[in-house]
């Protein structure tokens, strides 16, 4: 069985049920990277440049994992799935980087996805990745089609249950809910944690700051608890128009939760994420004018210490617990 | 309507060109300072990149001067430079600056409208192609000027000569005129004492387009590289880049940046946003014409970043000496890099003459230390 390697970073988080249901109906095995240790940032960060953002060394460092495992790597340069919006510089050069950074990796199976070239691109591009493993091209429109609905499955999972990617995940493809994961018991303080899921979700990028959350008796909500049209037109309302795919996952989760009746928000961007340090700005200032929820910002970079991360959570709760008494003094 | 533009090297010239025939009247603003980018870095975030607070800086330079209208192109696309001015726009209006910003955002049709008000077609339309002529103009008279430089006996003659070339260049109204700008320029700039040319190596500047063209932000590095006796070689201009769309340019992958597209395909094939497809282009391009090549980009730039990692693996070989740009890049350190990398290259380039074994503390002094 020919085996596809798919490292655990980046769009992993949001297209891997999509993507293993393709392969497994083409008759290939799927292997997943092992979650970020720091060997991985340690062998990857050596590969790149110094100022490449922390997460695209970690990616290099899932790809080195894998080698030898698998006899594929699937690394997808997906520019646009939005007319005239385009993802990061970083994942239209994702594949390119990677042979470059890592010559000794196994093939890399590589599909263009551009909705701003047309439909028919996109089909080819299907194809020509689907002619790897089978020459039917029934077989492949099978796959194409079950990956899709697998892909809806998963959204509508995160968006109307509420669950985070992990968790759809692990419920989408049958294996049991990680532990970090586990839902706490009712509480009444509610926490939005925005930022791209590959920080988030990633235990060892972001210090494990969703649990942490959690373990203080906190409800946690992240961007893909909201539905598309949500994300869409809170970015529309704050800046017009959509310039990067990811922008709804910061301006659009952000806009929306400030002006919700959420008790926080705080936001998690990797140090050198070039859309975030603008997008970031862009909510900062609107946390500022509308000055009703308490915002905090975290970077974070390979030298972030888990302590200080702590430190700030727990200065941030304190706050919103003494505004809460405040308020209930008030009213009483 | 008092219209501004942030600046962006001497192209002043050609803005002003443009305003010419048009009715609203155009602000320049002054020439960035370290005062535009102290200014530009305290209203920014602190993770934006060097053009965006440089261009914020000169916008609150303009407005200081009495502009009410901003122009700042954008796009769509991967590179931060497209959300530029929407959240300059953000910013200025949080200072409490009262004006008008134009972009693409609005439309072409409005975009256009609001430019052109008030000025009629039939003049503004040539008044148009004139400007173009000055561009590339503008575009021309540097090549001569990075050849003379790199062996005049003066230092700075040179340099004199283009800078006073530029306020004729700007007066100058009809075709007539620009030829003998130009002709009165190589005119003069043939007249400086020169020494022999051998000894003089080729250097590409290659890089993001703001950094590349806007001598404060590069730290002046084509002067220096100059005094360093090396022949500067720049493609990227804006009159290559306004070529570009040019259709028959495009029809017959003509010009420098389809070259370099092609060139770069093995290593990278599609468009990642800014001029990074071009700069790996540009190193696989010239690895056997140029002697060395000096990559330019702000910090943290996206497009930059990823070509940089991609540029380094090629299997053409050429020496890159990549420089990064903040607001904290000092000039010292600027210039010993580049003595460096200078000297790195004329012992290469001696090598296989003088044998493995040359002695690389002795011998032809290359003067680069004394120099200044």
């Amino acid at each position: 069985m020919i085996k596809v390697g798919i490292p655990r970073a980046l769009l992993y988080y949001q297209y891997y049920p999509m993507w293993r249901t393709f392969f497994e109906e083409l008759g290939a095995e799927a292997i997943v990277s092992p979650v970020t240790s720091r060997v991985m940032l340690q062998e990857g960060g050596a590969r790149v440049v110094a100022d490449t953002c922390l997460p695209v060394k970690i990616f290099i460092g899932h790809v080195l994992s894998l080698i030898g495992n698998c006899d594929f790597i699937f690394i997808p340069t997906i520019r646009s799935i939005r007319k005239n919006t385009y993802n990061c510089s970083k994942f239209l050069g994702l594949s390119a980087m990677t042979r470059a950074a890592v010559p000794e990796a196994p093939p890399i199976l590589d599909i263009m996805v551009d909705v701003n070239k047309g439909r028919l691109r996109l089909y080819q591009a299907i194809y020509r990745l689907g002619k790897n493993f089978t020459p039917y091209p029934h077989k492949i429109r099978q796959a194409s089609l079950d990956a899709w609905r697998t892909q809806l499955k998963y959204r509508y999972m995160m968006s109307n249950r509420g669950l985070t990617q992990p968790q759809a995940i692990a419920k989408v493809l049958g294996t049991s809910t990680p532990e970090s994961q586990v839902e706490s018991p009712e509480t009444k303080t509610t926490i939005a944690v925005i930022g791209h899921p590959y920080l988030l979700h990633d235990d060892f990028i972001s210090h494990r700051i969703i649990p942490r959350l959690k373990q203080a008796n906190v409800k946690v909500l992240t961007p893909e608890m909201l539905a598309d049209t949500t994300l869409e037109s809170a970015v529309m309302k704050v800046m017009g128009r959509i310039q990067w795919t990811c922008e709804s996952e910061i301006v659009g989760a952000g806009e929306h939760y400030l002006r919700s009746d959420v008790d926080g928000v705080i936001n998690v961007m990797a140090f050198g994420c070039g859309p975030d340090s603008l997008m970031m700005d862009v909510i900062r200032r609107q946390a500022t004018r509308l000055r009703s929820t308490p915002f905090m910002n975290l970077t974070i970079d390979e030298h972030t210490s888990e302590v200080g991360i702590i430190t700030r959570l727990e200065a941030f709760m304190d706050m919103i617990y003494r505004k809460q008494r405040a308020r209930v003094a008030v009213c009483g | 309507m008092r219209v501004s533009f942030p600046t962006m090297g001497d192209y002043w010239v050609f803005t002003k060109a443009i305003f010419d025939k048009l009715a609203s009247e155009l602000v320049v603003p002054p020439p960035v300072s370290q005062r535009t980018l102290t200014l530009g870095v305290k209203y920014s975030p602190e993770g934006a990149c060097l053009p965006f607070k440089i261009t914020l800086g000169s916008m609150i330079e303009a407005l200081e001067l009495g502009a009410d209208t901003i122009i700042m192109p954008g796009n769509y696309g991967p590179c931060r430079f497209g959300y530029y001015h929407r959240l300059q726009e953000e910013i200025l209006r949080d200072l409490g600056y009262k004006f008008q910003m134009i972009n693409e955002s609005m439309g072409i049709r409005r975009m256009a409208a609001s430019i052109f008000k008030g000025s009629r077609l039939s003049e503004f339309l040539p008044g148009l192609i004139f400007s173009l002529a000055k561009l590339k103009l503008l575009d021309e008279l540097p090549h001569t000027l990075y050849r003379i430089r790199a062996i005049e006996q003066e230092v700075g003659s040179a340099t004199r000569i283009y800078k006073d070339t530029l306020k004729p260049l700007d007066k100058a109204k009809s075709y007539r005129e620009l030829r003998q700008v130009k002709k009165e320029y190589l005119k003069k700039l043939g007249s400086i004492p020169t020494r022999s040319s051998d000894g003089v190596v080729k250097v590409g500047i290659t890089g993001e387009i703001y950094v590349v063209l806007e001598p404060f932000a590069n730290m002046e590095i084509e002067i220096e590289l100059g005094k360093l006796g090396v022949e500067v070689r720049r493609p990227i201009s804006l009159w290559e880049f306004v070529s570009n769309f040019n259709p028959l340019v495009i029809a017959f992958g003509l010009g420098e940046r389809r070259r370099c597209y092609r060139a770069a395909r093995p290593y990278l094939s599609c468009h990642i946003g800014g001029d990074g497809w071009q700069s790996v282009g540009e190193k696989v391009l010239h690895a056997k014409d140029w002697h060395g090549m000096v990559h330019l980009e702000p910090f943290g730039c996206l497009p930059e970043t990823v070509a940089r990692n991609i540029m380094s693996k090629t299997k053409e070989e050429l020496p890159v000496l990549n420089l990064i740009y903040d607001e904290h890049t000092g000039k010292a350190g600027v210039i010993s890099r580049l003595e460096a990398f200078v000297d790195m290259i004329r012992r290469q380039k001696r090598k296989p003459a003088e044998g493995k074994r040359s002695n690389l503390t002795g011998g032809r002094a290359h003067g680069s230390l004394s120099r200044h």
